[in-house]
């Protein structure tokens, strides 16, 4: 383990519990997308775009057969998903799953 | 050509791409750290102004254009490249600094641009900046064994004992009433539990930090783990402090026959003890 001194005597180290292996993609998306200050550059796509987004990505990760058995913008049309950005995500996204069908039930349908 | 055209004209040429601000002295060193932008075509800069310089790289407007991106970020190869790539040069450029790390795809059109914003709003990115300094965020994840869970808890509630008890001797419709019922009463402890542990543990871990937040629980599809996520906790701590860690071995060993196993992830850039938005606190 490495250590370095920062510019105001504290001494930092490197990565104690990632021993080489790359962080598991959802705590990457859930700090990347979700959080972190948000400037508006010159060149954006809006929040709401951004929220959107991880919600879906969450989907396609959980179950990426099921979202393109689903086509890939039926969230899109989605009623709820337009009112109050702000609103509950957990709630939002439990609501998308249980639409896509997740967690996958055992029932099989109609063939 | 039609104003609602212009929105899906294709830019060229290049655009800002800034990851986050660090600490001017720091800078350098920073940016010697990092590998790979998210536009592999271009090398990690600094912008410095002041006190404070902004961690930022060329990207090309063809990519990385509003237009672009836009359609790009419905790919999710692409979008997990890049996101991992910015916080890939965020977390190597903490080894050397404190960082204020901004949301994925904040671009500026050109250097002149970053510079302005950092003039007409670096006090306030300053005050930030100085809330993280020498700290860094550890996240938390607690994970419980149902089964296991739900074994223990069998031995360990009367009501629950009780049913089963019961339960044994009893044929036919009360056989089944009471297996309803058992099963219910088990639910019902397994989540009082959950929501005990989950509490127990971010108290505990919140006292080791010096703030701390609670993130949405990760379904098993995305934790990549089969036991059930009842934590997802981000701490902040100072770097180099081992209180945390402490008091997760703590925590490991006062659950550990009842399921729970926790996992450390970090140190990240304290993504989740900055504000949304600039003036928030």
């Amino acid at each position: 383990m490495s250590s370095r001194e920062l510019s105001d005597g504290r001494r930092t180290e490197v990565g104690p519990y990632r021993s080489g292996q790359p962080a598991q993609l959802a705590d990457v998306l859930e700090r990347v997308l979700d959080k972190g200050i948000v400037i508006a550059g010159d060149i954006q796509v809006n929040l709401l775009d951004i929220e959107l987004l991880t919600i879906r990505l969450r989907l396609l990760i959980a179950s990426a057969d099921k979202a393109r058995e689903m086509g890939i913008d039926w969230w899109e049309h989605d009623g709820f998903l337009s009112g109050g950005r702000r609103g509950s995500l957990e709630q939002r996204l439990r609501k998308l799953e249980e639409k896509a069908g997740l967690p996958v039930d055992e029932e099989r349908s109609g063939e | 050509m039609t104003a609602s055209d212009l929105s899906t004209v294709v830019e060229t040429g290049t655009g800002v791409y800034v990851y986050g601000v660090v600490v001017a002295d720091d800078a350098a060193a920073a940016v010697a750290a990092v590998g790979v932008a998210v536009d592999p075509a271009h090398g990690v800069a600094s912008v410095r102004e002041g006190e404070i310089a902004a961690l930022v790289s060329e990207v090309s407007l063809e990519e990385f254009g509003e237009a672009s991106l836009r359609g790009r970020l419905e790919d999710p190869a692409w979008l997990e490249a890049k996101v991992r790539a910015h916080e890939d040069v965020l977390e190597r450029a903490l080894v050397c600094t404190a960082i204020v790390p901004f949301r994925f795809g904040t671009i500026f059109r050109r250097e002149d641009d970053v510079r302005r914003f950092l003039v007409d709003r670096g006090s306030e990115v300053a005050q930030v900046l100085e809330r993280v300094r020498g700290k860094v965020e550890i996240g938390v994840k607690a994970f419980v064994d149902r089964e296991l869970l739900e074994r223990r808890l069998t031995e360990t509630s009367p009501e629950v004992h009780e049913l089963e008890d019961q339960r044994r001797t009893a044929t036919g419709g009360r056989e089944y009433l009471l297996r309803r019922r058992l099963e219910r009463a088990l639910g019902e402890e397994v989540e009082r539990f959950r929501d005990e542990c989950a509490r127990a543990s971010h108290v505990r871990l919140a006292a080791a930090a010096d703030d701390a937040r609670v993130s949405e629980l990760q379904p098993s599809e995305l934790s990549g783990r089969a036991e059930e996520m009842l934590l997802n906790g981000a701490y902040l701590v100072h770097a180099g402090d081992d209180g945390l860690e402490a008091a997760v071995a703590e925590l490991g060993v006062r659950y550990r026959d009842l399921g729970v196993s926790y996992d450390l992830t970090g140190p990240w850039p304290a993504y989740n003890f900055v504000p949304r938005e600039l003036g928030e606190t």
